[in-house]
């Protein structure tokens, strides 16, 4: 192969990961612009990129207190509610599946599976008429209970494959000084999967804060997250493009940086574990 | 010896196991199974005995009278409800054919390892952890036909933009919000494929090149193979994703114009969340719950019919 060649497929292949950015990144920048440019320049064609930028829908979403609820931090409490009430569910039961032989293994992780296939919508007004029943509308707790239908299932995939990475010998050696197995899961192997744990949780996080649908039903004008304030912004006026865009990007940048920082992890975050990434 | 007996009661088989200790594993297992059947089972059971009444919240707050099967009947029936399924199908089925296509191209030409392709890669993710419901709010701010940045871009190119906007004719609604699909989830398919790509062995590439097989031959034949089981979960994975759709679509078009961008999870959304028709919804859900378990059960069938677990 002759270099010059090469050196033209080299070339192409920077155009593509070029055109690969302004396809797939270019719009999330756009949309950021419009949360802190002028009103008014919202939708001047062609576009405007040379602008004032300003903080006020920010401030109007963050501190306004006439007419926001704290919606960020709604968010972070339901997400944060959703993690610690998930792990002391989908820990054990990933540590089982790793560990022992089970008969019908494979049949429970398809059911877990199956589980995440479920259409969340179609559950929300049997959700509701219950969780009204039972006297929690409108709570916190109400949406980080419903959310345990996804994060359960998903986290006890990723978790039993990272315990799966924990060589048994080391369990063994403790086994054979006389440790009990509790002593030996809580000692010996969930100290070394912590990363695992981490990740695990920080994925639950990102699907309970991008989760949409349950508080649409579930929560109450003063438990409202983010994506419900944009929802908000959106039914009372169709102008009010900078609060909705503020609110967006506010929900936007944590699982960001969450994808961003484990990076080595997205692909198994991503496919639950069933893709060694 | 006598001593040894005492010393180690528990070698003696399983018989002399404590209840606890023999089922240990389904122990851990029980809390989240018990969980998530106390937490699906009420609506599935819910749904199930409203589906056979008449129940409208705007009519009155309890169940008005047994009507058998009519409300299947009229779901089946409904020219909305049909509709809907043909774009669900429609939206599913293109959605990950050409998020898996796209992905695998995007996949390997990030596998030509240059410098800086690293950043293009890690970048090319964040469509993927955005919120459903944010992507709709993006994109219906692109598609404005009052100043969008899409409709700009295509108007510049001198291509057709219908002048009701891109996403209130009913000729490009549904392309529109299946473009959106697109653009959240190929990078998710590029990481996910490109990740599963750089564990194939380069001892079996550099045979298949000794042996003259051409890229093509060594896609079809060696990597694909190599990368079934990632490609068949994620696969069904986006399918039910797809399938299960509303945020988007809320956002994007309430199911319109007409019914042109209707799909399953709306139409849940609309009968039960805006109409309160509880036992019309009821009787959509486990249509809906028996299709997708169709599908999957089928889809599961097929695909891990060889794995180990």
């Amino acid at each position: 192969m002759s270099r010059r060649h090469t050196s033209f497929n080299t070339a192409l292949t920077y155009a593509a990961g070029l055109l690969f950015l302004a396809i797939f990144v270019g719009p999330i920048l756009w949309f950021i612009a419009l949360a802190i440019r002028p009103a008014e320049t919202a939708f001047t064609m062609p576009p405007q990129l040379a602008f004032e930028p300003n903080l006020d829908a920010f401030r109007h979403i963050l501190v306004d207190p006439g007419t926001n609820a704290p919606q960020l931090v709604n968010s972070l409490i339901v997400a944060i509610g959703a993690v610690l009430l998930n792990l002391p569910f989908s820990v054990p039961a990933a540590y089982a599946l790793s560990r022992f032989k089970l008969r019908g293994k494979k049949n429970i992780m398809l059911w877990y599976l199956g589980l995440l296939m479920a259409p969340p919508v179609a559950f929300l007004i049997p959700y509701f008429i219950l969780i009204t029943r039972i006297g929690l509308q409108g709570s916190y707790f109400s949406m980080i209970l419903v959310l345990q239908t996804l994060t359960i299932p998903f986290s006890v995939w990723l978790m039993k494959s990272f315990i799966d990475e924990v060589p048994v010998e080391l369990e063994e050696a403790a086994r054979v000084d006389g440790a009990r197995w509790y002593t030996i899961m809580l000692r010996i192997t969930l100290p070394i999967v912590r990363p695992g744990i981490i990740v695990t949780s920080m994925f639950a996080f990102v699907f309970a804060w991008n989760n949409a649908a349950f508080p649409l039903v579930l929560s109450s004008r003063s438990t409202a997250t983010l994506p419900i304030g944009t929802l908000g912004y959106f039914a009372t006026s169709g102008v009010t493009w900078n609060y909705i865009a503020a609110a967006a990007v506010l929900a936007m940048i944590p699982p960001m940086i969450i994808f961003l920082v484990f990076d080595r992890y997205v692909v198994r975050g991503l496919t639950f574990g069933s893709v060694k990434g | 010896m006598h001593t040894t007996t005492v010393r180690f009661p528990r070698a003696f088989g399983p018989a002399r196991k404590s209840f606890i200790r023999r089922n240990l594993p389904y122990l851990l297992i029980a809390p989240s199974v018990v969980m998530l059947l106390a937490l699906i089972a009420y609506p599935l059971l819910f749904a199930l005995r409203s589906s056979f009444y008449f129940w409208n919240l705007q009519i009155g707050p309890e169940p008005l009278q047994f009507v058998g099967f009519e409300n299947y009947v009229q779901a089946l029936n409904a020219f909305d409800f049909r509709a809907a399924l043909t774009n669900t199908l429609i939206l599913s089925i293109l959605g990950t054919t050409l998020e898996f296509t796209f992905g695998l191209a995007i996949a390997l030409i990030l596998l030509k390892a240059l410098p800086g392709m690293n950043i293009v890669r890690a970048l090319l993710i964040l469509p993927t952890t955005i919120a459903p419901i944010v992507v709709g709010f993006l994109f219906r701010y692109l598609y404005d036909p009052g100043g969008g940045l899409l409709s700009w871009l295509l108007q510049s190119l001198w291509l057709p933009v219908p002048a009701e906007g891109i996403l209130g004719s009913p000729s490009t609604a549904l392309a529109a919000i299946l473009f959106v699909d697109i653009w959240q989830w190929t990078p998710f398919f590029a990481i996910v494929l490109y990740a599963s790509l750089l564990a194939v062995p380069d001892e079996i590439l550099e045979a298949a090149r000794l042996d003259r097989a051409s890229a093509w031959t060594i896609l079809m034949r060696i990597k694909l193979p190599l990368i079934k089981r990632t490609a068949i979960i994620i696969v069904m994975l986006r399918f039910m994703q797809i399938f299960n759709t509303f945020d988007t679509v809320l956002v994007l078009t309430r199911g319109g114009p007409g019914t042109s961008t209707r799909t399953l999870g709306y139409s849940l959304y609309e009968q039960g969340l805006v109409n309160f028709n509880i036992g019309l919804v009821s009787a959509m859900t486990w249509i809906t719950v028996l299709i997708v378990n169709v599908i999957v059960a089928l889809y599961v069938f097929f695909a891990f019919r060889n794995e180990e677990w």
